[in-house]
């Protein structure tokens, strides 16, 4: 009888999440303008390999992936390490500060980053007037910077996110370990990599887990900051989907398997991560 | 201790309810989508989709007052790309629920949704008369001898230019007039080492003056059938690549990422020259201290044999969807933008809106003098070039093509040779395209 009371969420999770699911596996093996879609066999998935586009969308996403997330982790640790300092003054002030670009809007902050790395933007300007730099950086078209400009973005926007967890992990270690480690002569460097790390292992791991499928569905930062220029340069899969459906000539067919590469690609690191962080199952 | 984390659980419960907030936000979006919907499919109201509130939303404003029929017409404003991602998922969903009767496109993505939703779209050719509009317009609107669209805007071009710094460059205006982009690269070194002021502003991620340059020649990336891709040996684009290539390395061009940026280097006088559609001069004329300043010549061409001085970029129409109320809609269209030349007069006056109504060119507000432009009758200017225009099929894949270009310009900005970046940008086209 229990089992009544799940049927509303189960038949909606099968209606909204499953069912479109499996259209969009159908729809990912046809090709064609808008409403004119054809079957086509393996047809898009061959595609994929000879795709300028798509290849330069899978490399940029993964050079986020690669640069970003462990900088962000690591940033987020670090921050959660002081911030639990029991000394530490105005802590409630430097908690709401790292933490606070994670309640604004993802556009909104983009335009924001925009406007602040503009060629004559204010960062351009503040290291300028600092005399750091002779000539202005091109922040947003030239192709190495964009991407950096991308980085530093998406850190500043999702390290304090990923802070809070830390955080509250860090409130459950039980100080009594600190204690005797500080006894035996342990230095707090020595503490953070021989207590802290290895007992907030499970909360690396759900953080980087996260993180590297936030990464893999970016969009927002990229469609605003430098809509994926110059050139290709900061193309991310998920802008590519949506040129597909919507830039171009729609293409829904191409633009299904597509989404179902980065299906794939987050299952398949998802199990890497877990096999190489999280053993005792 | 306690109150940090009281702290931390009121800044996660600020977070919820900031998402909660946004996606209630967005249900109510849909909702008034419906709205609209349900209404539309009654005929006493006709609704329309545009995108500016200062362009083509003031039109649809001047065109109620100036219809006589009873018709009560509703005018939603959207971006354009909500305007595309709208039609997009509706019309492939095969549901017209929500959708407008009448809708505004880019012409170079009109093809490609008359091809991609066959029978979505009404043909209004009954309705008005097309050979009164430039010919141009005619052929990016109609689909196998159908016509479709109602032409809206022309989106004929010009060389806007700095009157005081050509002079202090040693050039009049007559010095640029129908002139080879190359002789626009020697005019833009003598500027910059005269003025200190840039030509022109570049983004690396819109090739806008890439399609102008090759329309002067009637060149586009496709072939005329509006489907194959024609980038390699294509002549036009290769010179046009070069340009752009040399306008980069001559330390004339201010390079830009946006809009708002390409607006603001010529309103604060950093640059000498805006070569674009005319549908830039109201931003032009936000600078009222340049006053007498600014002429408008018309587009430098390639030097290709056939080229001419007229070009066009952009520019927009407008379209009947087949659902409830589109005879009404049709009528609407028609007997405003389709043949009310006192209508167009207003256009002119009142918004800058230059249509391509051959008529309306005789009437008083076309033939005025723009003191702003140091007395030139600049309308008048603009209609003459119009009709010089190189009529070209902009065909399905403008903005796909464009995609490629702009990565393989990159390429050929770095050294890549020419010819191989074009054969290269081919390959990719005739995948993504087929």
């Amino acid at each position: 009888m229990g089992w009544l009371f799940t049927i509303i969420a189960i038949l909606a999770i099968c209606l909204f999440y499953f069912y479109p699911m499996i259209q969009a596996f159908i729809l990912s093996f046809q090709s064609g303008a808008g409403a004119n879609l054809t079957y086509t066999g393996f047809d898009n998935y061959a595609r994929l390999f000879n795709d300028p586009s798509f290849i330069a969308a899978i490399t940029n996403t993964f050079t986020f992936l690669i640069v970003q997330v462990p900088i962000m982790i690591v940033l987020a640790m670090v921050f959660s390490v002081l911030l639990n300092d029991a000394t530490l003054k105005f802590k409630g002030f430097f908690r709401t500060a790292i933490f606070l670009p994670c309640v604004t809007s993802l556009v909104a902050y983009s335009v924001i980053f925009k406007y602040l790395f503009a060629t004559d933007g204010m960062v351009n300007k503040f290291l300028m007037n600092l005399h750091l730099l002779q000539e202005p950086i091109q922040w947003l078209t030239d192709p190495f910077w964009a991407k950096v400009t991308i980085i530093m973005a998406i850190t500043w926007r999702w390290t304090g996110y990923n802070m809070i967890f830390y955080l509250s992990a860090l409130q459950n270690i039980d100080r009594s370990i600190y204690e005797s480690a500080k006894m035996d002569g342990a230095s707090s460097i020595q503490q953070f990599f021989k207590i802290t790390v290895p007992l907030l292992k499970p909360i690396i791991l759900f953080t980087s887990i996260t993180s590297t499928i936030g990464t893999l569905q970016i969009f927002d930062e990229v469609m605003n900051i430098t809509q994926g220029g110059p050139g290709n340069a900061t193309l991310s899969i998920s802008q590519y989907i949506y040129n597909l459906s919507f830039k171009y000539t729609p293409d829904f067919g191409y633009a299904a398997t597509v989404s179902y590469v980065v299906v794939i690609l987050i299952v398949v690191l998802s199990i890497i991560q877990f096999k190489v962080a999280g053993d005792d199952k | 201790m306690k109150k940090k984390l009281l702290f931390l659980f009121t800044a996660m419960f600020i977070l919820i309810l900031a998402a909660c907030s946004s996606s209630d936000d967005s249900s109510g979006d849909t909702d008034g989508g419906e709205d609209t919907g349900k209404e539309a499919a009654s005929t006493d109201k006709i609704t329309v989709w545009a995108w500016d509130p200062n362009f083509n939303i003031a039109a649809l404003d001047l065109a109620k007052e100036a219809y006589t029929g009873d018709v009560e017409v509703e005018v939603i404003e959207n971006a354009q790309d909500d305007i595309i991602q709208k039609l997009n998922t509706g019309l492939s969903s095969g549901t017209t629920k929500g959708m407008p009767n009448i809708v505004l496109i880019e012409d170079y993505r009109a093809q490609s949704f008359l091809q991609a939703y066959p029978d979505s779209f009404v043909p209004i050719s009954d309705y008005f008369n097309p050979d009164d509009f430039a010919d141009y317009k005619v052929a990016t609107t109609s689909l196998d001898g159908e016509q479709y669209g109602l032409p809206f805007d022309s989106g004929v071009a010009g060389l806007y230019v700095r009157t005081d710094y050509l002079e202090e460059a040693g050039y009049t205006v007559e010095d640029v007039t129908n002139i080879t982009w190359k002789e626009y690269i020697e005019v833009a070194k003598a500027v910059k080492k005269a003025t200190g002021k840039s030509m022109l502003t570049l983004d690396p991620n819109d090739l806008a003056q890439l399609r102008m340059m090759i329309q002067t020649a009637g060149s586009w990336y496709l072939d005329e059938d509006g489907s194959t891709p024609h980038l390699a040996n294509n002549e036009a684009l290769k010179e046009a690549f070069e340009i752009y290539k040399e306008l980069m390395e001559s330390d004339t061009v201010k390079v830009v990422s946006d809009w708002s940026q390409f607006v603001g280097a010529f309103n604060s006088g950093e640059v000498a020259s805006v070569p674009t559609g005319n549908w830039i001069t109201p931003s032009v004329k936000a600078s009222a201290d340049q006053s007498g300043k600014w002429a408008v010549v018309p587009p430098p061409k390639l030097s290709i044999d056939g080229a001419v001085n007229a070009s066009n970029l952009g520019g927009s129409s407008w379209y009947v969807l087949n659902v409830d109320g589109k005879e009404a809609a049709a009528e609407f269209l028609a007997d405003t933008f389709g043949s009310n030349t006192e209508f167009y007069q207003n256009l002119v006056t009142e918004i800058g809106a230059i249509g391509t109504y051959k008529p309306a060119a005789e009437g008083d507000a076309y033939n005025a003098a723009d003191e702003f432009f140091g007395g030139q009758k600049i309308i008048s200017d603009f209609s003459e070039w119009t009709k010089e225009i190189p009529g070209v099929n902009y065909g399905m894949h403008t903005y796909a093509i464009e995609d490629i270009l702009i990565a393989e310009m990159q390429n050929y900005l770095n050294g890549k040779d020419l010819d191989q970046v074009l054969k290269d940008a081919q390959t990719q086209a005739e995948a993504q395209v087929k």
